[in-house]
């Protein structure tokens, strides 16, 4: 297994706004490796961005953040980092593809010439060469007629053509980590599957380290290696997706691929929703987070913080943070 | 984009036509006879009723008042505006020489609301709450709730009595037109700053802002060239109304600082009731108010990809 480009633990952001103060990511953590996708799953607010963007600085303007922890990205810490040499990481070595194309691309920009100044700034080439490779960046996320698109702006593209444009822009760059926040979200059914195979063509021609930010099981399924199940700002479940989504352990991952309509039976009689609603992360107790809506709770739930403990054989660690399952089951753990 | 142009003259036509047709009505039912005036003036005490009578009948001033307009509006059309009751010069002429005064007052003090405006405004959102955005926050309000005459007064007493670094009065050189500029730009370069502030923080909060932070960006980046673009068309529109009220600002300003301009010339109308000048001069600001504020539209229109390019169907 090559070593992690992109590695964060114990990550502790705290959110505030002038009312509140939100714990946004309680001591998760993840790593990526080149060539390999994580995928990170879990509902909305469970900090799955706040994780992945937050040590980048690319959380939205107006929130105070506060941030602990480490995070390191070719074993150089970022949190450590001034802004500017953490401007140039963002530029140069992160590629982010946003949630929703027609509002993360800039209304007055056009879209050929953000891609040359990337080329042109990041990947070192002059800007006759950033003009051509922004033009081939264009016709490999599959848009056609790239030159007529390079002098186009947002608003003459429809939403799958944006995304696209958004990708070659995430990868103008040459970024070694690229980061992949919900990028069919907004996106058309028929778009949708377009995209997640042009970012995993993309993947496996230039052997990057790609972290897919999804709440679709279906997009981990397709382009993940491994998983990272995130409940409330903690890792609940981590490990190849093999191992993840066929053989759940954490009683949330396994409410979560409950959940899933499966289209082959005829009605959503085979699907279960999980009951309740995720805990009030202004105001967190003691103990694991999932145990208000957990089927198999036990009363040590609500006192002791569940530590991540492997299972099973597997060359990728499956860790689950479940140890009323993981007994009850007379599942075995090695560390 | 072509039909919407030729709506918005069309529009702007009928904005002027209407507003001077209004203003003629206004100026005419004011206390006063024209006819009088003139009788007054071409014989003195002497002028009796049946003078009077006889003027008002050649002036046609017992027609009509639509058929006056009408009257009116042909001359005008042809750029004569009639003779100023007070000083008995044609207005053509008399706006021929005021007319370039009240347009360097504008001009000097738009450029300065545009400058000091973009200044402060990007400034306070550089700082971003920091200590410079609140000293700026200060200022503007100040700034947009101090009547000009005031203004102009304490300038005065300062610049003028003090230091007697300008004159207080008349125009002579370049330094002379400072106080005037800075007075009647004050008001304006306040809102503006307020309103690129304010614009600015709501567009950097937008998810394009983000984007522009991934491209590795600094901050300052992020707000120059992302951002500002993005306020180009509420801050040009503002700018327009703005500066299209300095014109009301001109006529305290002018009178102030001696400056022989049009706003002078309409306050001296208003006291010697003449109404011709009146007249006269409401149209000219009627003018200045509707194709300033056309010119900033189309402007504002050009300056948006979404208007100006327009998505294929």
């Amino acid at each position: 297994m090559t070593a992690p480009i992109y590695q964060v633990e114990g990550l502790v952001i705290d959110l505030y706004t002038p009312t509140v103060s939100v714990r946004a990511v309680d001591g998760a953590g993840f790593h990526v490796a080149p060539g390999e996708t994580l995928a990170i799953v879990g509902e909305s607010g469970s900090g799955k961005t706040v994780m992945t963007l937050g040590p980048l600085g690319l959380l939205p303007e107006g929130v105070a953040v506060d941030l602990r922890g480490t995070a390191r990205a070719d074993g150089k810490d970022i949190l450590a980092m001034s802004p500017a040499e953490l401007s140039r990481l963002r530029g140069g070595f992160f590629g982010v593809i946003f949630q929703d194309p027609m509002s993360a691309l800039n209304p007055m920009l056009k879209i050929g010439p953000q891609l040359a100044e990337q080329a042109r700034r990041f990947a070192g080439l002059s800007a006759a060469e950033a003009c051509k490779e922004a033009v081939s960046l264009l016709a490999r996320s599959g848009i056609p007629d790239p030159e007529d698109r390079y002098d186009r702006y947002p608003h003459e593209l429809s939403g799958g053509m944006l995304q696209r444009a958004m990708i070659a822009l995430a990868l103008a760059a040459r970024p070694r980590v690229l980061i992949a926040d919900e990028p069919t979200t907004a996106l058309d059914a028929t778009v949708q599957a377009q995209i997640l195979a042009l970012i995993r063509q993309i993947q496996k021609e230039d052997g990057i380290a790609v972290i897919l930010i999804t709440h679709d099981i279906g997009a981990v399924s397709v382009l993940a290696d491994r998983v990272a199940v995130l409940y409330a700002g903690q890792v609940a479940e981590e490990g190849s997706a093999i191992d993840v989504l066929t053989a759940p352990v954490h009683p949330y991952t396994r409410g979560l691929l409950a959940s899933v309509p499966d289209f082959r039976s005829d009605s959503a009689s085979g699907t279960k929703e999980i009951p309740g609603i995720p805990p009030n992360q202004a105001q967190l107790e003691a103990g694991c987070r999932f145990a208000d809506r957990c089927d198999r709770v036990q009363p040590q739930c609500n006192t002791r913080r569940p530590r991540l403990q492997t299972v099973g054989m597997g060359v990728v660690p499956h860790r689950v943070a479940c140890p009323v399952v993981i007994a009850a089951e007379g599942i075995v753990t090695h560390d | 984009m072509q039909r919407m142009f030729m709506r918005r003259v069309g529009l702007a036509l009928l904005l002027m036509l209407a507003a001077t047709a209004l203003t003629f009505w206004l100026v005419t039912a004011a206390p006063g006879n024209v006819a009088a005036l003139i009788a007054e003036r071409a014989a003195g005490a002497g002028a009796d009723g049946e003078m009077i009578a006889k003027i008002a009948d050649d002036l046609g001033l017992n027609d009509p008042l639509p058929l006056r307009y009408a009257r009116w509006l042909g001359d005008a059309l042809t750029g004569d505006f009639g003779i100023s009751l007070r000083t008995g010069k044609p207005m053509a002429e008399e706006f021929g020489e005021r007319i370039p005064m009240t347009l360097a007052l504008l001009t000097g003090g738009g450029v300065l609301a545009l400058v000091l405006s973009l200044a402060m405004g990007i400034a306070g959102a550089a700082s971003n709450g920091g200590g410079i955005d609140r000293v700026l926050h200060g200022m503007a309000l100040v700034g947009a709730s101090t009547p000009n005459f005031f203004v102009a007064a304490m300038l005065v007493i300062v610049f003028s009595v003090w230091l007697g670094w300008v004159p207080t009065f008349g125009v002579s050189g370049l330094t002379s037109w400072l106080l005037p500029w800075i007075t009647i730009a004050l008001f304006p370069a306040s809102v503006l700053a307020r309103v690129v502030r304010v614009n600015l923080q709501d567009t950097m909060s937008r998810p394009f802002a983000t984007t522009g932070f991934a491209k590795g960006l600094t901050r300052g980046a992020v707000l120059l060239r992302e951002a500002l673009p993005n306020i180009a068309i509420p801050y040009m529109t503002t700018f327009g109304a703005q500066f299209t009220l300095m014109i009301i600002g001109a006529i305290v300003v002018e009178r102030v600082f001696g400056l022989n301009g049009v706003g002078a010339f309409f306050i001296e109308a208003i006291r010697f009731r003449d109404f011709i000048g009146m007249q006269a001069t409401l149209t000219l600001f009627v003018v200045f108010f509707v194709s300033i504020n056309l010119i900033v539209d189309l402007l504002a229109m050009l300056a948006d990809p979404r208007l100006r390019r327009p998505r294929k169907a």
